[in-house]
């Protein structure tokens, strides 16, 4: 019988935030094809994670802890995980949509000369694969392609497939595996990893973001916007030029290749609305656009739009916020 | 030292949704006639990190750009050769540029056909197809080191040593050379070509190389197929917040955002 394979990202020894909907793929797979779901848990001091894999509904659940893995290590679990993949034979594997995931997927792909396929928004079996599909030129199209070399390496795309919810009992205990990591026989080498703490992780959570553009002008201006996400229990985005410059740290970015939100509020605030860009936040359940071009595309995303300079339409804005007189208004 | 930077011909990917068209065959997103397509931005940036290196080496460093295609807009291609001292170009119609593995495989030959490269730089990823794996494919059919998102790239004569950027923040990695490299947008700033670059880019030509010469077959990998694309336009229907004051109109937003639920709280201090 086949397996699918999901493979368990861990930060500081916990799950990462997209693993549920990891699971959620590989529960749709196996509904599709009969097969059963393994997990294999990898990173330093996993034990979080592995209490948390267990009420995945994995048949099987590896573990690879080892000190080594604690920063991410493209590489080294490229080894790992060729190592599980030889042990267990999966017929797919779903991989995280980390830059971690994304980079050992292609090396893997490559070494078994299969395809892979990034950002999955759908998934379909026919009889000579499966039919996936995902965003391409920047999410301006959208591509269908079909998988038939096995394992079809599938990294779906965030917000695609609802998390799973954590079976009550767990399914299996959690077995370590021995991989024949080598430091000495790889070729490259981790140094020193400097973790910020602004760093937009809380993004992913929060319910209102406040994002900035390059419309923005300068580093200075976003200390506004970081006054009303205050105000709005929010956090603070950006677009990817003043990240580019800057004027914020790469961190905050939202988009193709920056972080995917989709918050109750996003106001996007000197933003054009590049699909690039979009694709991060075009979940959101309500999106403001405040642009002082009419013409610009972020108003054709837009639930609310203000065309206006955002001086002055932030600073009437946080006045209301800040007495009240939203509420009379309305 | 020798480093070969590789260049992608994409059509501009800031052109509106509305301008790109589907190619006759189902298979290729395609823009306007008249709009030339552009090189990848990170391969511009690739081609920064390059210029960095050379700098520092007091242009002790020969760079290569490296492009593999179909249906080459020569002048498009060739303003690379303002940066770099040589232009290679693999055109052939039968090149699947959609598939990252027959990518690597013609481009690992057109480096080993060079010759003494030390090392690749090349874009995080194509903006045509999304992809970001041509250059770790390339590092894995050469058998090389491959580190990625640098937006620092510094070389000494055996290794080469990167800063990447992470989601939590940045990383040093290093490896020896021969190695390839990939390059972030965080990597800032392009340098504007001098009047001197430009004067030599002129005598310059490109060289092209065919897959024969390279002794790369055509086939294509049947593990995968791109089956189709079609466009995707997500729109919604925008409520504009009408006073010409922008500071009245920041009130109404409020107001209106209130009513609609989308903030919970506007007591100071936030929160619920
Ligand atoms: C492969 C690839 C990946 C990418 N990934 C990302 C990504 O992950 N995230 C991302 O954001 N981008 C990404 N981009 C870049 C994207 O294509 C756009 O270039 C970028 O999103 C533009 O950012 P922006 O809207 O801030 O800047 P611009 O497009 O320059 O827009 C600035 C806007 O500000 C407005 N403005 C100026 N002054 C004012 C004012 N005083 N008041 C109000 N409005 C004002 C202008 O009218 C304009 O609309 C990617 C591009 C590529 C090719
Ligand atoms: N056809 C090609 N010719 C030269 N370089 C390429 C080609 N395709 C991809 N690359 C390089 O690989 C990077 C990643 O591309 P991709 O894997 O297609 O997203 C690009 O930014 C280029 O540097």
């Amino acid at each position: 019988m086949g397996t699918v394979l999901v493979f368990g990202e861990t930060e500081a020894g916990e799950l990462s935030t997209g693993f549920w909907e990891q699971v959620s793929t590989g529960r749709q797979l196996c509904e599709q094809t009969g097969w059963t779901m393994d997990v294999v848990v990898v990173g330093c001091d996993t034990g979080p994670g592995e209490r948390a894999a267990c009420r995945s509904g994995a048949t099987r659940i590896l573990v690879v802890d080892d000190s080594r893995l604690d920063d991410p290590w493209p590489e080294a679990t490229t080894e790992v995980l060729a190592d599980v993949c030889d042990e267990l034979s999966p017929d797919a594997i779903v991989m995280p949509r980390s830059l971690l995931g994304a980079e050992v997927s292609a090396r893997l792909a490559f070494r078994l000369g299969i395809g892979m396929a990034m950002d999955v928004m759908s998934m379909e079996r026919d009889d000579d694969g499966l039919v996936v599909t995902r965003p391409v030129f920047g999410g301006a199209a959208t591509a269908s392609i079909r998988l038939s070399g096995r394992p079809w390496i599938i990294v779906p795309r965030k917000g695609a497939f609802a998390a799973a919810e954590p079976v009550a009992a767990p399914s299996a205990k959690a077995v370590p595996f021995a991989s024949g990591l080598d430091s000495r026989t790889l070729k490259t080498t981790p140094l020193a990893h400097q973790r910020l703490t602004d760093t937009g992780k809380d993004l992913e959570k929060a319910r209102v973001i406040v994002a900035g553009g390059r419309g923005m002008g300068g580093a200075e201006p976003f200390h506004l916007l970081h006054a009303i996400a205050d105000r709005l229990d929010g956090a603070v985005a950006a677009s990817r030029p003043p990240c580019d410059t800057g004027w914020v740290e790469p961190m905050l970015q939202v988009g193709l290749t920056g972080k995917t939100v989709a918050p109750d509020l996003y106001m996007a605030v000197g933003i054009s609305g590049a699909t690039q860009h979009m694709m991060g936040c075009s979940s959101s359940r309500v999106i403001v656009a405040i642009n002082n071009d009419p013409d610009a595309p972020i108003f054709r995303m837009a639930s609310y739009g203000v065309v206006g300079d955002w001086r002055e339409v932030l600073a009437g804005f946080l006045e209301a916020l800040s007495d009240g007189q939203a509420k009379e208004i309305t | 030292m020798r480093i070969v930077v590789l260049i992608k011909q994409v059509p501009d990917p800031l052109l509106p949704v509305s301008e790109l068209t589907v190619s006759p065959d189902g298979g290729k997103i395609l823009g306007p006639e008249n709009v030339p397509p552009v090189v990848n931005g990170y391969d511009e940036q690739a081609m920064e990190a390059a210029l960095r290196i050379k700098e520092f080496r007091d242009g002790e460093c020969e760079i290569i750009a490296l492009s593999a295609g179909d249906n080459f807009v020569l002048d498009v291609l060739q303003r690379s050769l303002v940066e770099a001292d040589d232009l290679v170009l693999i055109e052939d119609e039968s090149l699947d540029t959609s598939d990252p593995h027959h990518l690597a495989r013609v481009l690992g030959a057109a480096i080993q056909h060079l010759g003494d490269v030390e090392l690749v730089l090349g874009g995080r990823q194509a903006s045509d197809w999304d992809h970001g794996q041509v250059p770790l494919a390339l590092a894995e059919h050469l058998d090389w080191p491959c580190l990625t998102l640098a937006r620092a790239v510094r070389v000494d004569d055996t290794r080469v040593e990167v800063e990447r950027v992470l989601s939590d923040g940045y990383q040093m990695m290093k490896c020896g050379l021969p190695a390839v490299v990939t390059v972030t947008s965080e990597l800032g700033e392009l340098r504007y070509p001098t009047m001197q670059m430009r004067l030599q880019a002129r005598r310059r030509r490109p060289v092209q190389v065919s897959l024969e010469d390279l002794q790369v077959g055509t086939d294509i990998d049947p593990e995968w197929r791109t089956l189709g694309v079609s466009m995707l336009e997500k729109t919604r229907d925008c409520r504009f917040i009408g006073p010409d004051d922008g500071t009245e109109a920041g009130r109404q937003l409020a107001a209106v955002l209130l009513e609609e639920g989308a903030i919970v709280s506007i007591q100071p201090g936030g929160g619920v």
